[in-house]
């Protein structure tokens, strides 16, 4: 059973890690590949984003498919499939485990974690994705480790091509357009907090050298919601009159259920990894499917219920009383992916799992810090500067689970404004310093130019006249893409740069009068 | 487009190549070709207007050899597909690979330092499919393959350029013409803007001058200016099919300035309104005065 279960965890990793390298364009309009589906199957996504925004994405009903699982097998999810746990567990496996096992009775810890989680998205927050293992992996594995897996890769074909000795760079080079292929990504990724967000994912995979899959015992939500369903599983572990209670199942023991304790075996945490099973050596656990009750019961506490219940309705009015959740009060630079929906209802919905980012082809979705209040943190922002929005591109509204970022047709898409471009007179070349210079208008992707040109004939230094064509910005025709802020030659703080007044989805956030 | 100057420019030219097709074959077979500038071939395929256009120039074997290394360098730094007519023709890009090969070359190369995403420009142009399937190697920009060069010229001293332009046995330009702010229109010395690393945005401070030191550094075998379709407004990247004019027309030559003066009547401008075009006739690049060109004009 251990090599069935190793075999499923590795096969269950490896598609997983192979649609997340696969959130790349290849150039044409779609991926071809389902790249979300893990997050699809997510019940506890499901759960929340049915709770805040009272809506569920038509994908999502496969996360009824791991529930109905669950309810038969119990937390099989866990113990199988989970990619992080899969993670986890193979951390885990770093450390000899002596005899006696840590024992922890931390496991409600998770349930308290869930309830805060159910209870704020009653009230419309959406946190779950801060904890979720599915968008926590996702967007740990997007905005860090994969960012830092290319670079240290590409660092070092770098450094052999660049130390030009003939020999090894004719081996090296043809390795790295075969890893460039298939591994890298198409550019080397660059994310704000990349080393916050990698730390916290360290975090996570190192307590499992304090306890065995640490996160998944202690901490998981989702692993919380599927062991609540896990207590309805027919599939059910029994020990017969054989055992000697020599607690040889208890050492190996990944879920803390209690394996040695055969009337208190708790099967909210069992992850049915079957190890129970083989390293008993009389032979005398099995698994069966039974109506039986043989499990303890649970006993979360009712107090402390309550409390998590509290904090989490508590945690709504307290982050949401900065200015920021005033509609006219919205972050200039707060500029969201094209299909975004307005920013409450955006809210929502985003789980930050970080799938926009990593598809984003020019790297400019970003995960915010504070732009959005803490409750957006991690939530996707343009930062024109690093990466505009390509105009004819719609894979993030593609890959966005939850439906925070709708998925645009090209016709649609190409008619959002998600902001618009201000010019700044006093760095421009042909306003401030008399030299030409047209690259915005010239990068300007609408099909009549929202950047147009006044002509004029200004004066150097020594008098001269210069003709220049001076930039300016029809308000009417920008969308806010930010290829002009992008591409503009003033480079440390750019000539033109785009503010999210004027977009769309806001009925605020409006520049025009004649948009009313 | 003044459509009378147009059909006067045609007219006039057409006299030039109003030989049978057949005497024409007799001469070219009897070795007794005579030498053109530039050929001029019409037609409602790309790809048979330009092989014509190329064997109007005596063949692509005058010009490539076998065993040859031959880059070429179409425009396609947009995303946008071939009827927006803001990249080079795939079919005509295709057509020149093919030819290559037929006569030998051993390797034909074909890239672009893109504006926009580099995927997305190559796919959505569709040239690194047709070019592909023609056999070449299409690859991406590869950012260590820039090296600092000693262009030495009146605006650009030194600029990282792509090795594998300087590292090939032959180039083949193969730019379209289009609509641009600055430059006003956009054909063959503009297109090697696509093979400068670095800032390149900066150059746009002395576009002309840059432009025509780029020229005088890279010397092209063939220049082939795709006017299958051209943008006439909101160039160089377009969008609106309104403002794609169809002319179903290649035009072939070696000298730059040549091409890209020819290429401005096809707009109803003279190759003199073109900044870049006077100043590379100035500095000796080449020819800015058609009516001195002998021209070929072949209708298929």
């Amino acid at each position: 059973m251990k090599n069935l279960r190793k075999i499923s965890q590795g096969i269950f990793l490896l598609i997983f890690l192979f649609l997340f390298i696969q959130t790349e364009s290849k150039g044409r309009d779609d991926l071809g590949y389902p790249v979300k589906i893990f997050l699809d199957f997510d019940p506890l996504i499901l759960t929340t984003t049915v709770l805040s925004a009272h809506h569920a994405a038509k994908t999502f009903y496969l996360s009824i498919i791991a529930a109905g699982i669950t309810l038969i097998f119990g937390r099989v999810f866990c113990g199988w499939i989970c990619p992080l746990g899969t993670l986890n567990n193979i951390v885990s496996s770093f450390k000899k485990w002596r005899t006696s096992a840590v024992n922890r009775e931390w496991y409600r810890v998770k349930y308290y974690i869930l309830i805060f989680l159910l209870a704020s998205s009653i009230f419309s927050l959406q946190l779950v994705g801060i904890a979720d293992p599915i968008s926590l992996l996702i967007r740990s594995l997007s905005v860090s480790i994969y960012p830092m897996f290319n670079y240290s890769v590409r660092a070092v074909f770098d450094s052999i091509y660049s130390s030009d000795i003939r020999g090894i760079v004719n081996v090296s080079e043809p390795i790295y357009s075969a890893l460039k292929k298939t591994l890298l990504s198409f550019q080397q990724p660059f994310y704000i907090q990349s080393a916050f967000i990698g730390i916290l994912f360290f975090l996570i995979l190192g307590l499992n050298l304090v306890e065995k899959r640490f996160w998944c015992k202690y901490l998981c939500p989702l692993g919380a919601l599927l062991g609540l369903f896990s207590r309805f599983s027919i599939l059910k572990r029994s020990v017969s009159e054989e055992c000697a209670s020599c607690g040889a199942c208890a050492n190996v023991c990944q879920g803390g259920a209690n394996p040695d304790k055969k009337e208190e075996w708790r099967d909210t945490e069992c992850l049915y990894c079957w190890n129970c099973d083989d390293a008993c050596p009389q032979n005398a656990v099995s698994f069966g499917f039974s109506r039986e009750k043989v499990a303890a019961s649970m006993d979360l506490g009712r107090r402390r219920v309550i409390t998590s219940m509290a904090a989490g309705v508590v945690a709504v009015p307290l982050l949401r009383v900065n200015p920021l959740s005033k509609s006219e009060f919205i972050h200039a630079r707060l500029i969201r992916p094209p299909g975004s929906l307005e920013e409450k209802e955006f809210l929502k919905r985003c789980v930050k799992c970080g799938e926009c980012m990593k598809v984003c082809i020019t790297n400019g979705l970003q995960p915010t810090v504070i732009e959005a209040g803490f409750e957006g943190i991690w939530s996707p922002i343009l930062i024109p500067k690093i990466g505009y929005c390509e105009y004819r591109c719609t894979l993030c509204g593609q890959v966005c689970p939850t439906g925070a970022i709708k998925k645009l047709t090209l016709e649609e898409k190409v008619k959002v404004k998600i902001g618009l471009a201000m010019i700044d007179k006093g760095r421009c070349l042909p306003y401030a310093h008399s030299r030409p210079c047209i690259v915005c208008e010239e990068v300007c992707p609408t099909p009549k130019k929202a950047i147009w040109f006044e002509k004029a004939v200004v004066k150097d230094r020594r008098g001269k006249e210069v003709f220049v064509q001076q930039p300016r910005v029809d308000l009417d025709l920008c969308i806010g893409c930010g290829i002009c802020e992008a591409k503009c030659p003033v480079v440390d703080s750019p000539a033109i740069y785009v503010t999210s007044i004027g977009e769309s989805r806001s009925k605020d956030n409006r520049l025009l009068m004649d948009r009313y | 487009m003044h459509r009378r100057e147009f059909i006067k420019s045609a007219a006039i030219a057409a006299a030039g190549f109003a030989i049978p097709h057949s005497i024409d074959t007799l001469f070219s077979t009897a070795g007794a070709f005579e030498k053109v500038d530039l050929a001029v071939a019409h037609g409602a395929s790309p790809s048979k207007i330009t092989r014509a256009a190329i064997d109007a120039m005596g063949g692509m074997k005058k010009f490539i050899s076998r065993g040859d290394i031959v880059v070429i360098k179409p425009n396609m730094a947009w995303d946008r597909t071939p009827e927006q007519a803001a990249n080079t023709n795939p079919e005509v890009v295709a057509e020149v690979v093919k030819m290559c090969y037929e006569v030998g070359a051993k390797k034909v190369k074909v890239f672009d330092r893109t504006v926009n995403d580099p995927r997305r420009c190559y796919v959505q142009s569709g040239i690194a499919d047709a070019a592909k399937a023609a056999g070449a190697e299409v690859s991406y920009v590869d950012e260590r393959k820039f090296r600092d060069m000693d262009i030495k010229g009146e605006a650009i001293k030194s600029w990282p350029l792509y090795t594998d332009i300087f590292e090939a046995d032959k180039v083949i330009n193969i730019p379209v013409a289009k609509h641009h702010g600055l430059a006003k229109l956009t054909m063959s010395m503009k297109n090697w803007m696509g093979v400068m690393g670095g800032s390149r945005r900066q150059i746009h401070q002395r576009l002309d001058e840059s432009l025509v030191d780029l020229s005088m550094f890279i010397k092209p075998t063939l220049t082939i200016l795709d006017a299958v379709r051209i943008l006439i407004a909101n160039g160089p990247q377009g969008g609106n099919l309104a403002d794609v004019k169809k002319l179903d027309t290649v035009i072939v030559g070696i000298d730059q300035v040549a091409i890209d003066s020819f290429g401005a009547t096809l707009f109803g401008m003279k190759g003199s309104e073109l900044g870049y075009v006077k100043i590379a006739d100035k500095r000796g690049i080449g020819t800015m005065d058609i009516s001195k060109l002998k021209i070929r004009k072949i209708s298929v």
